[in-house]
């Protein structure tokens, strides 16, 4: 089941608990080190760059705010946003959760006639499984940015939602290239793979009339989108197709034009180290001459909804993606992406795939964590990750403790236990005396317990335990030699 | 294909029922929206000639050639870059001025020129609207003197004139120049790039893999 060569499942109804999915990358060596170098890189830069930022905080501040009040206010700024997209030229369209958004998509190219279709990098449609679903129906579906090629042409996953192949090195990439491009004399350099990239999408981007992207933010006060990019992929999808479907979470949007100058200056620090990425694109619905004649917006729910309406975790959707959160996370630094069984990985996604499931699947993921607070210290918005995963992890243990088969499992009964012995003073002074007694069965000459028996073994896997002291500390304050200063009592 | 509106008002109706709270009007909305807090760095302190030497180092930072040109040399300046760029077509905007099209080279201009027919230009001149020196920004709102969108994407090597006016030391100083939000906007820092392959940064992947900027004193 765990071999490293078999192709991740990142569908969080079917992955595997996360420590399952988790080991067969632990004993990947070069993967590790693919990952490891990456995330290095980048925050090497991206700490270079957010020192340099004399307001880093304020900016920081602002943009949770901004999006705090954003979600507080959906409803109204979406109809806004819908009221001027529709007003210059565009179509918005509502989907409840991703079969109503795969259709609705589907629908527009079946009336265009798009057996082709071009697509940015989202990791919105990857959470709604778009690309299968499309080539199912027939449409050849082409990703053009870098990374996704990479993944499209070799047949992975993604493993990071700013850097998705940053799993992969050169010498893999060139393998994909080689084999798939019908190029066997490619070098492994990264300017060669590079231009190998662009040869083979030149012809595609001036001859497939329909797109298909994501959206950074939406734009309430102007019905604009904005594409955040950094290759010009975005710019060719955005401009030279005749037709543009943009996918948007309900979340993306912002009240207005001038709050971009919060975001994009957080989001370029905080996701690649840059102090502005190479294209940012903005446009209001469909200008004369000028791009795509037939633009559509599909809003997407898709569990949104429920995640808005609870009080600690709303500030889930304040998220803009910029996957700083992972780049701190020692946990993703050692793991990747893959073991998380989820488009969204890392602590963001530890916490949004387990509450865009409604907690049915990936309850595992809220354990993937140390909360030790890296991703809430780098997040530009602010969202208490480590909070958020300890409220989760209660909800998780609510869930199994009302469950039928959760009253006998062996935590639930040894939590009863417990309950009943710390409720007295003599039963906890017995299970003491008894404990140690049966402790001393385990413990090996050189004082500490190596390893226990049953639902204890699963401490002792990873970790020594240390063997049970003599007497406990109130045996030995009774029986301490002197009583100095307690006559008078 | 158009939207079932039934899936309009499930969603807003439970985005509704998630805020809970009273939908506020225009007014109260706009009163909630300017109490957000906003302490970062809005004007810059930098003089001029420090702005332009900071934007011209952010540009050179990202590979990008730059001239300073004064303001009855432009034409001059141009041609230097035309000729010292090796090549002999370019696409020009609409508005762009004529006497910056130096009469040596094949002129394309786009009044509605298809995609098929830039894609053959050798290099594209644009003005632009705004720069910001902080990050090494160039702003085009594709008026009639900078051109289409597509004008400035597919031609490999793209020479923009910017005036010292035009530049800006921050990101909220150009946000407070534009009075009316425009209906396009391209942010452009440097050359389109990469670093998708173990981080390496690669110049040039599908836009323009040559930026060249003219400064223009004013």
């Amino acid at each position: 089941m765990s071999q490293a060569t078999e192709r991740p499942v990142l569908d969080p109804t079917i992955a595997l608990p996360f420590h399952q999915a988790a080991l067969p990358v632990l004993r990947d060596a070069q993967l590790r080190k693919n990952v490891a170098h990456a995330i290095d890189v980048i925050q090497t830069k991206r700490g270079r760059l957010v020192a340099e930022k004399t307001d880093w905080q304020e900016l920081r501040s602002a943009a949770a705010e901004i999006r705090a009040h954003v979600l507080e206010n959906l409803g109204t700024y979406l109809e806004q946003f819908e009221a001027r997209c529709t007003a210059a030229g565009g179509h918005v369209h509502w989907a409840s959760d991703a079969a109503e958004a795969r259709e609705i998509i589907r629908g527009i190219l079946r009336s265009e006639k798009a057996s082709e279709v071009i697509k940015i990098k989202t990791m919105t449609s990857a959470e709604i499984q778009l690309n299968p679903y499309l080539e199912a129906d027939g449409v050849n579906v082409f990703e053009t940015d870098l990374a996704e090629i990479i993944l499209q042409l070799g047949n992975q996953e993604p493993s990071h939602i700013v850097v998705p192949a940053l799993h992969i090195n050169r010498s893999q990439v060139r393998e994909i290239f080689a084999k798939s491009m019908g190029r066997p004399e490619l070098s492994d350099d990264p300017q060669t793979l590079t231009d190998a990239a662009r040869r083979y999408l030149r012809r595609k981007f001036l001859d497939i009339p329909a797109a298909i992207s994501g959206a950074n933010f939406l734009i309430a006060e102007t019905g604009g989108v904005a594409i955040v990019e950094s290759e010009g992929n975005g710019r060719m999808c955005l401009t030279l197709p005749k037709t543009l479907i943009a996918l948007a979470g309900i979340e993306k949007v912002l009240p207005r034009f001038t709050d971009l100058e919060v975001m994009l200056q957080v989001l370029a620090r905080s996701a690649t180290g840059e102090r502005m990425n190479p294209y940012t694109s903005l446009w209001n619905g469909v200008t004369p001459g000028d791009g795509p004649q037939n633009f559509h917006v599909v809003l997407l729910d898709n569990g949104r909804s429920s995640i808005l309406g609870k009080a600690k975790e709303r500030q889930t959707l304040r998220c803009i993606r910029c996957a700083a959160c992972m780049n701190a996370c020692p946990v993703y630094r050692q793991t990747g992406g893959h073991a998380y069984g989820s488009v969204y990985p890392g602590p963001i996604g530890a916490i949004l795939t387990p509450q865009l499931m409604q907690l049915q699947h990936a309850q595992s993921l809220p354990y993937a964590s140390s909360l030790c607070g890296a991703c809430y210290e780098v997040c530009p918005v602010k969202i208490n990750i480590p909070e958020i995963l300890i409220d989760l992890r209660a909800q998780v243990v609510d869930q199994e403790r009302h469950k039928g088969s959760g009253i006998f499992s062996p935590l639930n009964v040894g939590l009863r236990i417990a309950g009943v012995l710390f409720s007295s003073a003599g039963l906890f002074h017995a299970a003491q005396r008894i404990g140690r007694i049966g402790a001393r069965l385990f413990t090996r000459k050189d004082g500490w317990i190596h390893s226990l028996p049953s639902v204890g073994g699963k401490w002792t896997q990873t970790r020594d335990l240390r063997g049970f002291p003599k007497q406990t500390f109130r045996e030995w304050f009774e029986n301490r030699p002197a009583k100095i200063g307690t006559e008078g009592k | 294909m158009s939207a079932p509106s039934s899936g309009r008002e499930s969603v807003l109706n439970r985005i509704r029922k998630a805020t809970s709270t009273v939908a506020l009007d225009g007014p109260r909305l706009a009163e909630r929206y300017s109490s957000i807090p906003r302490n970062y760095v809005r004007a810059g302190k930098l003089s001029n000639a420090t702005k332009i030497a900071l934007l011209i180092e952010r540009l050179r930072d990202y590979d990008a050639d730059v001239a300073e040109s004064a303001p009855g040399a432009i034409a001059d300046t141009i041609r230097e870059k035309l000729t010292g760029s090796g090549r002999q077509t370019f696409a020009a905007p609409g508005g762009l001025p004529r006497i910056w099209m130096a009469p040596s080279f094949n002129w394309v201009i786009d009044n509605g020129l298809s995609h098929e027919e830039i894609e053959k230009v050798d290099g594209v001149v644009t003005a632009a609207t705004c720069a910001i020196a902080d990050s090494g920004t160039i702003v085009l709102h594709h008026s009639a003197n900078e051109g289409r969108r597509v004008l400035t994407l597919l031609p490999d090597w793209h020479l923009c004139v910017l005036r010292a006016s035009q530049v800006v030391e921050t990101l909220p100083e150009y946000f407070a120049r534009v009075t009316q939000p425009p209906a396009l906007v391209t942010w452009i820092s440097g050359p389109s790039a990469t670093a998708d392959i173990e981080m390496t940064r690669i110049k040039g992947v599908h836009g323009p893999r040559h930026l060249c900027v003219i400064l223009v004193g004013d």
